[in-house]
């Protein structure tokens, strides 16, 4: 895009450059002197334009170049001027095509604004950023995100397995058949209530999911294994159920990748670095959006604090850099002891829910209220252990001594573990028991290979499990607002004292709440197989949370002290929300294709296991689709296939270093090039006061 | 419908589109914004390209751009006569370029213009001093200015001339992750 000019006389600006006058009407030149467009750095215009130039680019394309220009409004009209004058003439065919592109150009503009309107939430999240910053923003973005792939996962579910399931229950055969005798107690499934329920049983059904909505489409054990087969329609519900739940995962795994992907490229094109960059700061940490006078001080705050961090992190550098050897041995041993000591913690956590999951089996069945806490005891567990053990974690942390930006990525990464992995050992307890510790051939689990008489249909119990860790979760995230958060604002705002300056209002926390999240939407992946809705329940779920967390954020927060780089962290959050994702996928995998589905209730009753139904639909394909897939599974094909794909895997990384090189090289080219410049114009600077002495030492030999 | 306004002619307002980034509705709400900061300057008629400017202390005035501690050198940078008078074409020329469809190669031309305080096409050690005290509102001690400035030049100068020429710049803005972002005004 880069064209020369060829320069007029600079004379003419000379002169008007000393005079000067602004008021004056030639409007051109005055232009040329007050935005002082250095000739040398930006692109310049040439009239002589080729046709071809225009061709190549098509009829937006040309005009896309005149936006591009960092000209005044004045200059681009006459630049367009000479184009458009410059347009050669061309066939009707020709002719036509610009024109259906710059309609096509124009209604693609059109359908973008209506778009853009029914984006959901838009003008909440513009507010959220103008007031509160990058950081708060990306984590309801993150949130929007969750939102829209759990609905569209409940559509793709009541597509395949909901709607049919309800539509064919009439009509289709489900087939019940024993194959040998002596299983007649292993079908043996019952969850309907007997007799008069109480009120408030149904209460508690609600919230544990047992009782009337046990037996309902709301969880697995309710759907049939109904086959359709028409002449010209058929429909298998159990392959259909299977298909499904691997879709719905790998659909996500696409939708988090894709998302991943963008966030990268900017993330790498930058050199995404999180080390401190004063001339960024500087230059670009200024939001021009940001509106109001709040938000603008606000602003104003967060990067003084920016800075002052920044130079401390320097500070502190430059004190590590300076201590003795002994007491960096010193430090080293007190970060590897803090370290085992957050590692000890954890543990004893774990060991807590694990004993609680115990003791709540054992204790299920009892009724009333007593009966609810014992039910929910894991879920009471868990959180208070995700309560507690990051509070005495940043204890550690301060004792430990990173720098700030590492303490926070510690900290972190210490909550992930403990929050994503706290649910592991809950699935652990309840597959000890369901399994009787893994080994289905002894004690309660012979009969059946799965403990029927703890868990006559376990897959529900599962489910039941998941739905009411989600419910858990909303109930404790809404008290929590209420109890504390609320409160702690009308206190700090009306009593007037040193304590509650101290304390301060609350500030939005970022990544905890982003765990919250992707906490949540591993225990809806994990359920998802057994609780079939639990998807639109997360929804719902998740749209309240979105209007709580934004009551709270203009309410009773203030904001953050510290920023959080937006950019790195929507990556970071991701990066977390794929390793919930492979925890629910291990479990969907060991679900399918080890356990013995329940033979009381379900669609695989009678299946050997859920991956089974596939592999017999597949021995009645057609031969040669048959053919076809088994040569795709064997190693004929993905032999090659995986010698291609590292094939080309080596080529673009042979690509990126070559590029990474062409940077460097580019880069220390510009460098040479500033010298030169330096040296040329000493140069021209000595030679002109050469010539000045030798004018001058003329001039006075000719007075003399 | 846009067809029955009779504030600029076809033509113009196909050159307007053409030369910037917005729509033919939102220049139409742009000339009312510009005519609401001055109504008894601005005609509503703008058929015949008459040359009327706005002044600097009126702009300011803006939702928009009041609270930006840069306003002052924005609108400076965008004014024909370089004090911060600005005629339509320059407010819409202001706004096309800080508009979020705006590419990021013309964002950071106008940048440097904006925070070279001088006008010397180069941002001296004085232009970052002017620059940093205008983000902080003069929170920060001056040897914390003097040395985030060092540090700042320090890190962007390419060519060793203790100041920032354009090419320093712009390799800089180049690893920036929210420059795009947030140069941006929204009108």
């Amino acid at each position: 895009m880069a064209m020369e000019i060829q320069r007029q006389d600079s004379g003419v600006w000379d002169d008007s450059e000393d005079n000067g006058s602004p008021g004056d009407r030639q409007s051109l030149r005055l232009r040329r002197v007050s935005s002082q467009v250095t000739q040398k750095n930006y692109p310049q215009f040439s009239w002589s334009v080729t046709p071809t130039e225009t061709d190549r680019e098509g009829p937006r394309g040309s005009q896309r170049d005149i936006r591009t220009l960092p000209m005044p409004m004045a200059l681009k009209r006459a630049v367009r001027q000479v184009q458009q004058m410059q347009v050669p003439v061309v066939s009707r065919m020709d002719s036509w095509k610009r024109k259906k592109t710059k309609v096509l150009l124009k209604l693609k503009d059109d359908a973008m604004e209506i778009l853009s309107f029914f984006t959901l939430w838009n003008k909440s999240l513009q507010m959220i950023g103008g007031n509160f910053g990058g950081g708060v923003q990306s984590y309801f973005l993150f949130l929007r995100f969750l939102v829209i792939l759990n609905f569209i996962s409940f559509l793709l579910i009541a597509g395949f397995v909901l709607i049919p399931s309800i539509v064919f229950s009439s009509v289709g055969t489900s087939f019940l058949v024993l194959n040998s005798t002596g299983l007649e107690n292993c079908t043996k499934y019952d969850p309907n209530p007997q007799g008069l329920v109480a009120f408030y049983k149904y209460l508690l059904d609600v919230v544990s999911g047992t009782g009337f909505m046990e037996y309902s489409y709301l969880f697995y054990g309710y759907y049939n294994n109904t086959v359709v087969e028409d002449s010209d329609f058929s429909y298998n519900i159990p392959l259909a159920y299977v298909f499904t739940a691997v879709f719905y995962f790998a659909f996500c795994l696409i939708c988090i990748i894709a998302r991943m992907g963008t966030a990268a490229r900017v993330a790498v094109a930058t050199g995404g670095s999180t080390v401190s960059n004063y001339s960024i700061t500087v230059f670009t940490a200024w939001n021009y959006g940001c509106l109001g006078d709040t938000a603008t001080t606000l602003q104003q705050k967060n990067l003084h604090y920016q800075l002052q961090v920044d130079l401390e992190e320097e500070r502190i550098k430059k004190q590590a850099a300076a201590l003795t050897s002994k007491e960096k041995v010193v430090l080293y041993s007190v970060r590897v002891l803090m370290g085992f000591l957050a590692l000890g913690l954890i543990i004893a956590a774990f060991y807590c829910i694990f004993l609680a999951t115990n003791f709540s089996q054992q204790k299920s069945g009892t009724s009333g209220i007593q009966g609810l806490i014992w039910d929910y005891l894991p879920s009471i567990v868990i959180t208070a252990a995700n309560f507690m053990v990051p509070l005495l974690c940043d204890q550690i942390a301060v004792i430990e001594r990173y720098a700030p930006s590492t303490t926070v990525i510690v900290a972190l990464l210490r909550a992930v573990f403990l929050r994503l992995v706290s649910l592991g050992v809950l699935l652990f307890t309840l597959w000890s028991q369901i399994t009787c510790d893994g080994d289905t051939n002894t004690g309660d689990c012979k009969l059946c290979q799965y403990n029927h008489n703890l868990y006559p249909c376990w897959e529900t119990r599962i489910g039941q499990e998941m739905y009411k860790l989600t419910l858990f979760d909303l109930l404790t995230n809404i008290a929590v607002l209420l109890l504390v958060e609320f409160p702690r604002r009308i206190v700090v705002d009306h009593w007037s004292s040193k304590l509650a300056r101290w304390v301060g209002r609350q500030e939005f926390e970022v990544p905890l709440n982003v765990l919250g999240l992707v906490y949540g939407q591993t225990v809806v992946w994990t359920g998802a197989l057994f609780c079939p809705l639990l998807p639109a329940i997360n929804t719902i779920k998740f749209i309240i949370l979105f209007y709580c967390k934004k009551a709270t954020l203009f309410h009773n927060c203030r904001p953050a002290q510290k920023t959080f780089r937006s950019t790195t962290s929507s990556f970071f959050f991701l990066m977390v929300l794929l390793f919930g994702w492979s925890l629910a996928t291990l479990v969907l995998i060991y679900s399918l294709s080890e356990i013995q589905p329940s033979l009381g209730c379900g669609p695989f009753s009678f299946f050997p296991s859920m991956w089974s139904v596939v592999a017999n639909t597949f021995y009645k394909l057609p031969t040669v689709t048959r053919e076809f897939l088994f040569f795709i599974g064997s190693q004929a094909f993905s032999i090659p296939l995986f010698v291609l794909s590292c094939v080309v895997m080596c080529y673009f990384a042979a690509l990126f270093s070559v590029h990474g090189k062409n940077v460097a090289l580019l880069r220390a080219q510009l460098k040479l090039e500033g010298r030169d410049k330096q040296f040329l114009v000493k140069q021209i600077v000595e030679l002109s006061r050469r010539l000045q002495t030798l004018h001058h030492s003329a001039g006075e030999e000719e007075s003399i | 419908m846009g067809n029955k306004q009779t504030t600029f002619t076809e033509e113009q307002l196909e050159a307007y589109q053409d030369c910037t980034y917005f729509t033919r509705k939102e220049i139409l709400r742009l000339h009312s914004r510009y005519r609401e900061l001055a109504p008894h300057l601005v005609p509503l008629d703008y058929t015949n390209s008459p040359d009327i400017r706005v002044p600097l202390t009126l702009i300011v005035t803006m939702p928009e751009l009041k609270e930006n501690p840069f306003r002052d050198r924005i609108v400076e940078t965008f004014s024909e006569d370089g004090l911060g008078n600005l005629s339509f074409n320059d407010f819409v020329d202001m706004f096309s370029a800080l508009c979020e469809t705006s590419p990021r190669e013309l964002k950071t031309i106008y940048a440097f213009k904006i925070y070279d305080f001088n006008r010397d096409n180069f941002i001296c050690k004085e232009d970052l001093k002017k620059t940093l005290n205008k983000l902080t509102k003069g929170d920060l001690t001056s040897e914390e200015v003097a040395l985030v400035c060092d540090k700042a030049i320090e890190e962007a100068d390419l060519d060793g001339d203790s100041k920032l020429s354009f090419a320093d710049f712009e390799n800089m803005i180049s690893k920036a992750p929210d420059f795009l972002s947030n140069f941006h005004i929204r009108i």
